[in-house]
């Protein structure tokens, strides 16, 4: 199938846009968490998600919405999301317990719960049920004309407040000290950069599964990083690599013949990961070995002329 | 042996195997490493089964653990490069090897059949399905025994080298200098938490094993501040949360793994708000008195 018949099926075309908006959207918000060093919190929020859909699907079958509407479950994912995130600085800052053990304590927690709501769910009587086991492995397929309206809108809000926010988040990110010395309200700047940490990340719970999100929020900006030394650089360019894996992944797990999307995403990005660190310019695998072999070069040419 | 009982046993046996290296985890640092290594046994299940045609047997756990090992090693290595920022080198990892599983589960390679909700959230009651029996006898689930296999050999570990463990945790240079093997000790525990964690795979899944092996470390470290202490607390936590756990899922009939992992946060969270508010009142009572920082009538041991 070639890309032109690909992109005249209704169903491949929408699960083609919505891959790629999730990329894009995860590619560059991810980029602050991989700069603040803590992307494992996108795993920790992906698995959170969980029980905020559940519950907003609770919450909204006893109001009479159905389980299609993506819009209220995903601000239900957000809520849990931000909680667990909240919940692990809670616990490292108040106690003895550092952020990794922190991070898998609020994330087993939470998963938990949603595994009881999912039982309780698939066990009772509710309309629309059906497509709530999505959310463990994700579908690409079941995305809906008003599941990409929906991840559009979120990410478009996420990306709006980025770019309102550029100078303090980029404060924040590279120097706190600095931002409150500046006056920021750092509390503020936090809270908002969760927040759409926390969007960017459950938008994609859908379609690639909670378990493979954390891809990709980490990947895209870890591969860009490779390339570029500016703010501006690397969030571009880990979004442009969020979308294009994504587009291309969605082509190939649909051309090779019915493998999961979201998977095959995933390996892509693992593929441009994998290129960027061995033969990005100036700052790769491939240039500090050539860079080393040359400065050792030049030591021992010195120490000769030195010695003669 | 009635099969309540059965369960009851894989659960509390599963719990302590788990916890008891959890707690070098926990005090290392390595925590979200347990959720990578729980993920990128998948591929290893699944090739293992391709070898062996038989989820149960030993041969395959060996290959899974690999697999995890595997997650260890190359985050290690990303982390040398010094290219990779913070936590990420894991998040780079293991999703990869997860999405090879799932893959190749979805082609139905090797005709494995894993149910891919059991992979998440495991099956307590599905894997004491099968019994031991001896000379006509049942004498408990076959995995019961399985698993008070791998706790044996964690304690005969733990034993045997616990105290080079503790001197490469908490003083890394000191323990090199004279001559314990860090890295080799090191690689050893990851071997044998990726064994735990991948036995522990069908009764627990991906994502609740984590709790199984963090939590009631991560508890006990809340309320001890030497190491026996700590395994004292750790083991108690541990057999308390599976038989709580175990219970209310019996009652509330849910499912047993996620009660249990649901469990285990209350323990944790009821331990820890309890500590805030015994400090909390004892900075109160203290905040008339003298300097409230209690330091140096303290004993001079190494603390936690």
């Amino acid at each position: 199938m070639n890309l032109f018949e690909f992109l005249n099926d209704h169903t491949y075309r929408l699960v083609f846009l919505g891959t790629m908006i999730i990329g894009l959207v995860a590619g560059s918000l991810g980029t602050f968490a991989y700069l603040r060093k803590q992307s494992l919190m996108s795993d920790v929020i992906s698995h959170a998600a969980l029980p905020g859909i559940l519950t907003a699907f609770l919450l909204g079958s006893m109001l009479g919405l159905g389980a299609d509407n993506m819009a209220y479950l995903v601000v239900g994912a957000i809520v849990f999301g931000t909680l667990a995130a909240r919940s692990a600085h809670h616990i490292a800052q108040k106690s003895k317990i550092r952020i990794d053990t922190a991070m898998a304590v609020a994330l087993t927690a939470f998963f938990g719960v949603g595994l009881l709501l999912l039982r309780h769910i698939t066990n009772g009587d509710y309309a629309g049920k059906g497509g709530i086991q999505h959310y463990l492995f994700g579908n690409a397929s079941t995305m809906t004309q008003n599941d990409i309206v929906t991840s559009a809108v979120i990410g478009g809000i996420s990306l709006t407040l980025m770019t309102l926010f550029w100078k303090e988040f980029a404060a924040r990110t590279f120097d706190a000290l600095h931002a409150t010395v500046m006056g920021m309200p750092i509390r503020l700047i936090d809270a908002l950069m969760y927040l759409t940490i926390v969007s960017a990340t459950v938008i994609g719970v859908k379609a690639v599964g909670l378990v493979l999100m954390v891809a990709f929020v980490v990947t895209p900006p870890a591969a860009a990083r490779q390339w570029t030394r500016t703010l501006r650089g690397t969030v571009a360019l880990s979004a442009g690599f969020g979308a294009v894996a994504s587009g291309l992944g969605a082509y190939l797990s649909i051309t090779i013949g019915n493998l999961p999307t979201g998977p095959v995403i995933v390996l892509v990005l693992s593929g441009i990961f994998a290129l960027s660190l061995i033969f990005a310019p100036r700052r790769s695998m491939l240039t500090v070995a050539f860079m080393r072999s040359r400065a050792r070069k030049k030591l021992l040419r010195e120490l000769e002329a030195g010695a003669a | 042996m009635t099969f309540a009982v059965g369960v009851m046993l894989l659960a509390a046996v599963t719990a302590i195997a788990c916890a008891l290296p959890g707690v070098f985890i926990v005090l290392r640092k390595n925590s979200m490493l347990i959720d990578a290594m729980s993920h990128a046994v998948l591929p290893g299940i699944v090739v293992g089964y391709f070898f062996t045609n038989n989820l149960r047997s030993p041969l395959l756990v060996l290959a899974a653990a690999l697999a995890g090992l595997l997650v260890v090693l190359s985050s290690e290595w990303l982390t040398n490069t010094g290219l990779i920022a913070g936590d990420a080198p894991q998040g780079l990892v293991f999703p990869a090897l997860f999405s090879i599983g799932v893959i190749l589960i979805s082609q139905n390679f090797a005709g494995v059949h894993l149910d891919t909700h059991a992979v998440l959230a495991g099956d307590l009651n599905i894997a004491a399905l099968a019994q031991l029996t001896i000379a006509g006898v049942a004498i408990g689930p076959q995995y019961l025994y399985l698993m008070l296999g791998v706790c044996a050999l964690n304690t005969i570990f733990l034993a045997a080298c616990g105290h080079h463990l503790a001197l490469a945790t908490f003083d890394r240079e000191f323990a090199s200098s004279i001559g314990i093997r860090v890295r080799t000790l090191n690689l050893t525990l990851m071997f044998l938490v990726s064994v735990t964690v991948t036995a522990a795979f069908a009764v627990a899944g991906a994502i609740l094993v984590i709790a199984l092996v963090v939590i009631p470390a991560a508890t006990a470290l809340l309320i001890s501040s030497r190491l026996p202490m700590m395994f004292a607390m750790t083991t108690l936590v541990a057999i308390g949360g599976a038989l709580g756990g175990f219970w209310s899922a019996y009652w509330l009939n849910a499912p047993t793994s996620a009660t249990m992992s649901v469990f285990y946060g209350l323990i944790f969270a009821a331990v820890f708000f309890t500590v805030r508010i015994r400090r909390y009142s004892r900075s109160r009572r203290n905040s008339h008195g003298p300097n409230p920082s209690r330091s140096h009538h303290q004993p001079r041991v190494a603390r936690i």
